[in-house]
């Protein structure tokens, strides 16, 4: 249970998992924050790092999930752990009756999974945010105002990403601890392509992915048309669901010089999205609606979508503002398993690189 | 001062081409033909069904090259053929293969690309056009653009087709995923873009429709910094009747038709 919280006094976070997103992402985006929030219990199962990153914010460490839970300073439960222990410590966060919790994405791995999220979500009445900054980045939220009737329209989605390697915009963000590095694999090896694309997309294109739907009205019926993965980190991927064509690209190269492009293309409107990289704090995306021959331009604003989700945690922890809805978090999560599955599908049907005749 | 040329246009190929306005912009090149007189030195084609007929037959009229503006897929095999027994030029005017950053002589450009071809990790293109172009034109064009930047495609494979676009897979020689999209809107610029994404960085090529002199745009990042390369503020039209004139006054052949049959090679493997 948390703490019986004073109006106006900073609530407190705990956060499960210190890994570079918690080091790079969250701490500094919290730190931009502390007039309503402070980190107060930091868990890791490595005590070092644990202890090393509770330091840096003056915040108790531990070792186990049930001890930062039971901490009554902990209002907002970030959960920063390994995919696989997303679920169960989201349902522990809820029942242990905090606030409010943060979940990285993806925040279930099966769809039975984010149901029972969701069943407990609404029992206890714990609101739930999935970290998809996107959503959050002032940049994107402006552009949903201002769209109009843009997304019944859509027809052409694409989504391109330029990055390079996480640690150079980690050793940015901050200076990390405990990093793993990389290893080696064999980009020949089926199962090698099928993990590459398993966190291609589960990794990187599901930041775009709740974007990519809200275009999408039949996002069930998405087929995976082609996948295929691009050196040393990187993917093309062709989608369609129903009329909408989807595209998604990236590439995490060696470059110094990121692109992050979202777009969305009717016959005569389009959005053009420019996000900034993660990590960072360099502000929020600036967007581009042209219809009519005009172009409107919203944004940059001075906050990213990371700390746009704080935000709106602090709302919600405080009784404000609207959650996002459970069906929301599980179509999302549903999409993106469903073309990570089906991108891999293809990968055993036909090799590293498959493709088939569609026409409509 | 240059030779000057006569030139003929009917009005489905003035339509097509601008022909008249391209001409007044090349006053010491180009002159129209005398109504009456020998044939003209260069007839300017429209590039509609049939357009490899009208180009032969021009040919045998006499003419000494002709220019074809926005051919559609067709079998150039034949004219191939009466143009080099006429030792006549034909030369294609595209509207993005025909900028000047990619038909003219910009080695810099050619360059860039190759170096960034040889490091390349993924090959990006998207082609855009408005509404009711039809996505096979579209395609050929894009398909053009690609080869003319140096680009060779291998294992080619149609991704989808609809009514509002396409998607093509292909492979690089060393290996690099290549896509080539094509998207029929009016509410973007009737582009083309390739972006040759490497180890290290990036090369962009943005070239615009020929209705206005748009330069084009040629963009390179590496490890040493950003680069943008010098291009001309001169429309895909009229670098193609400059060509034209260059080719017929100096004697030097043209390899439009080549080129345009290697695309017709890579379209007839994506719609067989």
């Amino acid at each position: 249970m948390s703490s019986q919280h004073q109006s106006g006094a900073p609530l407190g976070v705990g956060i499960l998992g210190a890994g570079p997103v918690t080091q790079a992402i969250h701490l500094p985006s919290l730190a931009r924050l502390t007039d309503i929030l402070e980190v107060r219990h930091i868990m890791d199962v490595d005590p070092a790092v644990a202890e090393s990153v509770a330091g840096r914010v003056g915040a108790r460490f531990s070792t186990s999930v049930e001890e930062l839970l039971a901490d009554p300073g902990v209002d907002i439960v970030a959960i920063c752990s390994p995919h696989q222990f997303h679920a169960a410590q989201v349902i522990a966060s809820c029942r242990a009756g905090k606030k409010a919790v943060l979940c990285e994405k993806p925040f279930a791995m099966t769809g039975e999974e984010a149901a029972g999220i969701s069943a407990v979500s609404a029992e206890t009445g714990v609101p739930i945010i999935v970290g998809a900054m996107h959503t959050f980045d002032p940049g994107w939220l402006a552009a949903e105002a201002a769209w109009g009737d843009l997304p019944e329209q859509v027809h052409t989605i694409r989504s391109s990403i330029v990055l390079p390697p996480n640690p150079r915009f980690e050793d940015f963000a901050t200076e990390i601890v405990g990093r793993v590095p990389m290893p080696e694999q064999d980009l020949s090896d089926p199962e090698v392509i099928k993990a590459r694309l398993q966190g291609g997309v589960m990794g990187l294109a599901i930041h775009d992915l709740p974007l990519v739907r809200r275009f999408t009205p039949d996002f069930a019926s998405v087929e995976v048309l082609h996948a295929e993965i691009a050196q040393p980190f990187g993917y093309v991927i062709s989608l369609r669901a129903g009329a909408v064509s989807i595209e998604l690209r990236a590439a995490m190269n060696g470059t110094w010089e990121p692109s992050w492009v979202f777009e969305a293309i009717g016959d005569d409107a389009a959005l053009r999205i420019d996000f900034t990289p993660s990590y960072v704090h360099a502000g929020s995306a600036a967007a581009q609606i042209r219809k009519d021959g005009q172009t409107l331009f919203l944004g940059p604003y001075g906050h990213n979508g990371y700390e746009g989700e704080w935000r709106k945690l602090a709302e919600l922890a405080r009784g404000t503002g609207q959650p996002p809805s459970a069906e929301t978090l599980i179509h999302d999560l549903e999409f993106a398993l469903s073309i990570a599955d089906a991108a891999d599908g293809l990968v055993d049907a036909a090799g590293a690189t498959v493709a088939e005749e569609v026409s409509a | 001062m240059s030779a000057q040329l006569s030139l003929y246009a009917d009005p489905q190929a003035e339509a097509a081409g601008a022909v008249a306005a391209v001409a007044a912009s090349l006053p010491l090149s180009f002159a129209p033909a005398p109504a009456q007189g020998p044939a003209p030195d260069v007839v300017a084609v429209a590039g509609h069904t049939g357009w490899t007929q009208r180009a032969a037959g021009a040919i045998r009229g006499g003419a000494r090259g002709v220019v074809v503006t926005s051919p559609v897929p067709e079998d150039a095999g034949q004219l191939t053929a009466q143009a080099s027994e006429s030792g006549a030029t034909v030369v294609l005017d595209q509207r993005w293969a025909g900028n000047a950053v990619l038909a003219g002589p910009s080695a810099n450009v050619q360059d860039v690309i190759a170096d960034a071809l040889r490091d390349a990790v993924l090959v990006d293109s998207v082609a855009v056009a408005a509404p009711g172009t039809d996505p096979l034109q579209l395609l050929t064009e894009q398909l053009s653009a690609v080869l003319h930047a140096g680009i060779e495609l291998r294992n080619v494979r149609m991704v989808q087709r609809s009514a509002n676009g396409y998607t093509v897979a292909a492979t690089l020689p060393g290996g690099a995923p290549t896509a080539l999209q094509g998207i029929l809107t009016s509410s973007l610029p009737a582009t083309a873009s390739i972006s040759v994404l490497t180890s290290a960085g990036r090369a962009d090529i943005v070239l615009p429709e020929p209705a206005a002199a748009w330069p084009a745009e040629v963009r390179v990042v590496n490890a040493e910094g950003a680069m943008t390369l010098p291009t001309l503020y001169e429309s895909a039209h009229r670098t193609s009747w400059s060509r034209a004139h260059s080719h017929i006054t100096s004697g030097n052949p043209a390899n439009d038709l080549g080129q345009f049959t290697a695309a017709m090679s890579l379209l007839t493997q994506l719609t067989d």
